[in-house]
């Protein structure tokens, strides 16, 4: 007998995505969706998304839908980081091409909350060259989490292997092979990407992407891509794949010691 | 009525002799006075006797002389029997008959001796003696034989004391012990000095073999092994030499496991052997360890001994599977990952077969799941498996349910965690899975299987009261967050306890559905928790309310109750005086919500066969959460008991395992002991005889009782007063004419 998964098919998948292009979000979630990656946009101050990278979001999820075993939200939403809506869910994106404004009272209060319920951040400069937002949002954070200072994470990092084998870290451009995070209690908790990332996943309505990949091209989006479906793969497993390297080890001792 | 003269009615006998004395002194210092002033002679007597009448006079008038009246009975002595009613005393005797009915003949010989004596009869086995009604086979048989105990609670009795103590006994005594007898008799009876005396029941050895003790070299912990030390005896000239020993253990409806085995080497009719046992479930387990007896054994029974271990554990080592990696897997396994004692081993299915992942293999950090190797090899070293969100039918686990199922049984916890590919949606229907599990999935096709409508799961009467939601509910104030959506099961299971039940969905009983419910199978525990949005509890909007803490001390509870952490428990069951097997078994009863008028139905089932040997039903009364039970006469082995408290609606089920043995350690050593009984008697001036010799144990002396007593003084005490007072003026009258100041 046939028995219909829950899972979305690719034409279902295809059409969510077309809606989430056009802007359309639903937060109604299907059982079993609810606890979905999200690539949820942060907003703070009084700034609005940049408008062509507002598909990055809708693009990272399709991507970890149809390469990973993992359901994603195909359409993202907003959400404020001076309200309660913060804490919905652990992940959120904050990006920008500007040094943000500096955080209010409340929106330092409720991303202070955010974290130290194990929230995880992404931090993502629309500019590289420039490096303000990224350079900004260190200050600013500084201010949420006086004891957390960013630390530089290369390969050696478990979100360099939590699904993919990567050696560095990419996006639009290259600017730096690694990426810097603030890491605290042992977890990655906020996760800073000079590249541009959302500039590499971002699509045009048409199908094209609106910014093009620098220098490495088609190869090196594929690599952001990998690196965001990486990131998801952290966010919702954790530092499962520390254990799985060492599984095998665990297994042969657990060996050892039964009769 | 009998009449005597006593010198005084209140003052004591010695300060009577006292006032004597003085008075003697006063009269010798006179004479010596007078001899020495050289007083003439008529004089000389004058003042002599007047002065030792005026003393004499004085004294009375301080003793003031009394009639006694008495009326007074003569009692015969009192003397205390104590008869030994530990398990040893229903060994055979040195005749066709056990130990305990030659203490009969023996009582029956002591009240014809002590005829006149009065006597107290009691018997002996654990703590103070008990006072014998009826005869010596209806005393319960007690698993020790504590006769310094006994002893210390006569010594200490506030009644009349004995003037001598009979103890019918085979000497195998648990106290006082070989080498310290005479000071432990001595201490025991403390200023109670009166004569011991014996009666040995046998005396000849049987020839036995027997396993004497089964020590462990320490604690036992879950996956680690321990030593066992099995000592095994031959008495009474029985020839062994290599005796075969096997450790098994016990579970509820599947046969024994074999744990250890070896040969015990007998020398000089003693042998040990350390042997090595590893188990894996923590908690109270069972062992059965068995000899195989050389021909000519006596007695059997002991040739089998049952074993209770409390297994602890060094860590949970828990077996985490998801389906596919969401909030909820997220946010159990950074709780697992946070708790120190737990070791997790995490598998989950990163990828399907139908995901493009664009990329080739090596430069993906997957490996295959290893199915095979885990739920074969490895499965016996977990102590609890999650399901979580897991199809069984694409990763080859279907072919592994069977074996799951039975690692469950035999002590192993799983939780099912809901999900779109858990219960029928995860091809658990109609498996062998699917029969521990605590709610049924019958009737439930997969287009069915899951419903997507939010809902807040409404807390059952039971899910109120049960300790192990009680911390998530002190943190929630009893509110539930909304969940999206539900999966499809059907009514709890007989026994099972559902915690967290649907407010509109109902089965097919038309029951509300079950959306948390524990059930016990075997000797493991399950869990199903149909929904998928306990990450809820630990970071959404509802979740900041309590900082996230719900969802840890929501799975803290979920794997506490799974491993029988006491915390958790709703009833804790206790057999105060243990199992004798063929006798009457009482337990004890505690329950955290035994309000009067709760209800308790304890069911016992026999271990390895699963077969209900009795079902008891009690209501708790004015004692608080405390309540008698009596379980029947239970056979020789090991049983669970199985409390459901009734709260109005199912039961919460809380298990307890325990043994019964036909003699335990009172039938180790199967050998009487006369010996010791009488270094017993002569550490007390008593003798030691048998029941033939009864009839030399030397009588007590009677008892003088006086029933009343009544003075009546010679002449009122004002009067001696007055005539003690004459004499001296006289004597000083006759002193001034004599020229003596």
């Amino acid at each position: 007998m046939a028995r219909r998964r829950p899972r979305l098919t690719r034409r279902e998948l295809g059409l969510a995505a077309a809606t989430a292009l056009f802007g359309a979000s639903g937060p109604a979630f299907a059982f079993g969706e609810d606890g979905a990656f999200h690539a949820r946009q942060l907003l703070t101050g009084t700034r609005a998304p940049d408008r062509r990278r507002r598909s990055a979001g809708a693009r990272w999820a399709l991507e970890v839908v149809n390469r990973t075993s993992s359901p994603a939200r195909l359409a993202p939403s907003t959400v404020r980081a001076d309200g309660p809506a913060l804490l919905a869910e652990p992940f959120a994106v904050w990006s920008g091409a500007r040094a943000p404004e500096p955080l209010t009272e409340r929106e330092t209060l409720w991303l202070r909350r955010y974290l130290g319920m194990g929230g995880i951040l992404l931090v993502d400069d629309e500019e590289p060259n420039e490096g303000a937002f990224v350079k900004g949002a260190k200050e600013q954070l500084a201010r949420v989490l006086p004891d957390g200072s960013p630390i530089s994470i290369g390969d050696e990092n478990v979100v360099f292997r939590s699904f993919y084998l990567l050696r560095r870290a990419t996006g639009r451009v290259q600017k730096d092979a690694k990426l810097e995070a603030v890491v605290r209690g042992g977890m990655t908790q906020i996760i800073f990407s000079p590249n541009d990332l959302l500039g590499a996943l971002a699509r045009e309505p048409g199908g094209g992407h609106p910014f093009e990949a620098t220098p490495g091209g088609e190869a090196q989006r594929e690599q952001a891509v990998r690196l965001a479906v990486n990131i998801a793969m952290y966010v919702l497993c954790s530092n499962y794949k520390d254990d799985q390297v060492h599984a095998p080890f665990l297994m042969r001792r657990r060996g050892s010691e039964s009769p | 009525m009998t009449e005597s003269l006593a010198f005084s009615g209140d003052l004591s006998q010695r300060s009577v002799v006292a006032a004597l004395v003085v008075a003697a002194l006063a009269v010798a210092l006179l004479v010596f006075e007078v001899v020495a002033r050289r007083a003439d002679g008529p004089a000389r007597v004058r003042v002599v006797g007047s002065g030792a009448l005026a003393v004499l006079l004085l004294v009375v008038a301080v003793l003031r002389p009394v009639k006694v009246f008495e009326r007074a009975t003569t009692v015969g002595a009192r003397l205390v029997v104590l008869a030994d009613t530990s398990r040893s005393v229903d060994l055979p005797s040195d005749r066709a008959e056990t130990r305990r009915e030659v203490a009969e003949r023996a009582l029956a010989s002591i009240r014809t001796r002590f005829r006149d004596v009065r006597l107290r009869m009691s018997t002996f086995g654990r703590g103070a003696p008990a006072p014998l009604a009826g005869t010596l086979a209806d005393a319960p048989p007690e698993l020790s034989s504590d006769l310094f105990a006994a002893l210390e609670s006569v010594a200490r009795d506030t009644d009349e004391a004995p003037q001598a103590v009979i103890v019918l006994s085979d000497g195998r005594l648990e106290r006082p012990v070989d080498d310290a007898i005479e000071s432990s008799v001595r201490a025991a009876l403390g200023r109670l000095e009166v004569p011991v005396h014996t009666v040995s029941l046998a005396s000849r050895e049987l020839a036995d073999a027997a396993i004497r003790s089964v020590r462990l070299a320490g604690s036992i912990v879950a996956h680690q092994p321990a030593k066992l030390e099995v000592e095994v005896a031959c008495t009474g000239g029985l020839a062994c030499s290599d005796v075969p020993v096997v450790v098994r253990e016990l579970h509820l409806d599947t046969p024994p496991v074999e744990r250890a085995g070896g040969v015990v080497a007998v020398s000089d009719g003693r042998g040990r052997a350390a042997l090595e046992v590893t188990l894996d479930r923590a908690g109270r387990r069972i062992l059965e360890v068995s000899l195989s007896p050389p021909s000519g054994d006596t007695i059997a029974e002991n040739d089998r001994r049952y074993v209770t271990v409390d297994v602890a554990r060094d860590r949970v080592r828990l077996l985490h599977v998801a389906g596919r990696p969401t909030y909820d897997v997220r946010s159990l396994r950074t709780w697992l990952k946070s708790d120190a004692s737990v070791d997790v081993v995490a598998f989950f299915i990163l990828r399907t077969r139908s995901d493009d992942v664009a990329a080739p293999q090596d430069e993906l950090a997957l490996i295959p799941f290893p199915v095979d190797e885990l739920f074969t090899k490895h499965l016996s070293s977990f102590d609890a498996v999650v399901l979580q969100d897991f199809d069984a039918e694409p990763y080859g686990l279907s072919i592994h349910l069977r074996r799951l199922a039975d690692y469950v049984r035999q002590g192993g916890g799983l939780i099912m965690v809901g999900g779109p590919n858990a219960f029928v949606s995860g091809n658990y229907a109609q498996t062998p899975l699917a029969d521990v599990l605590p709610v049924t999935l019958r009737g439930i096709t997969p287009e069915n299987a899951v419903d997507p409508a939010a809902f807040t799961p409404g807390l059952t009467r039971v899910g109120r009261r049960a300790p192990v939601l009680e911390s998530v509910l002190s943190l929630l104030a009893e509110r539930w967050p909304e969940m999206p959506g539900t999966n499809v099961v059907g009514d709890a299971r007989e026994g099972a306890t559902v915690l967290l039940e649907h407010p509109r969905r109902t089965t097919a009983s038309g029951a509300p559905m079950p959306v948390l419910a524990l059930g016990e199978t075997g000797s493991g525990r399950t869990i199903a928790l149909t929904l998928d949005g306990s990450h809820l509890l630990q970071f959404s909007s509802f979740a900041a309310e309590s900082s996230g803490r719900a969802h840890g001390a929501f799975w803290d509870a979920m794997l506490g109750w799974l491993m029988r952490d006491p915390r958790f428990e709703p009833a804790v069951l206790e057999l105060p005086s243990g199992c004798v097997a063929g006798t009457a078994t009482t337990a004890r009863l505690r329950a955290m919500f035994g309000e009067p008028g709760a209800e308790a139905d304890v069911t016992i089932e026999r271990m390895g066969t699963g077969a209900k040997v009795k079902d008891v039903h009690a209501v708790f009364g004015d004692r608080d959460g405390l309540i008698e039970l009596p379980l029947g006469v239970l056979e020789a082995g090991g049983y669970t008991a199985t409390v459901r408290l009734g709260v109005q609606g199912r039961a919460a089920p809380s298990r307890h395992d325990f043994a019964c043995e036909v003699g335990g350690d009172e039938w180790a050593d199967p050998r009487p002991d006369p010996n010791r009984l009488a270094a017993i008697a002569k550490a007390t001036k008593g003798r030691a005889v048998t029941p033939e010799g009864i009839a030399e144990l030397p009588l007590p002396q009677a008892t003088h009782v006086v029933a009343e007593r009544r003075l009546k003084p010679f002449v009122p005490p004002w009067l001696w007063t007055l005539l003690a007072a004459c004499a001296l003026g006289g004597h000083w009258v006759l002193r001034r004419r004599a020229g003596l100041a």
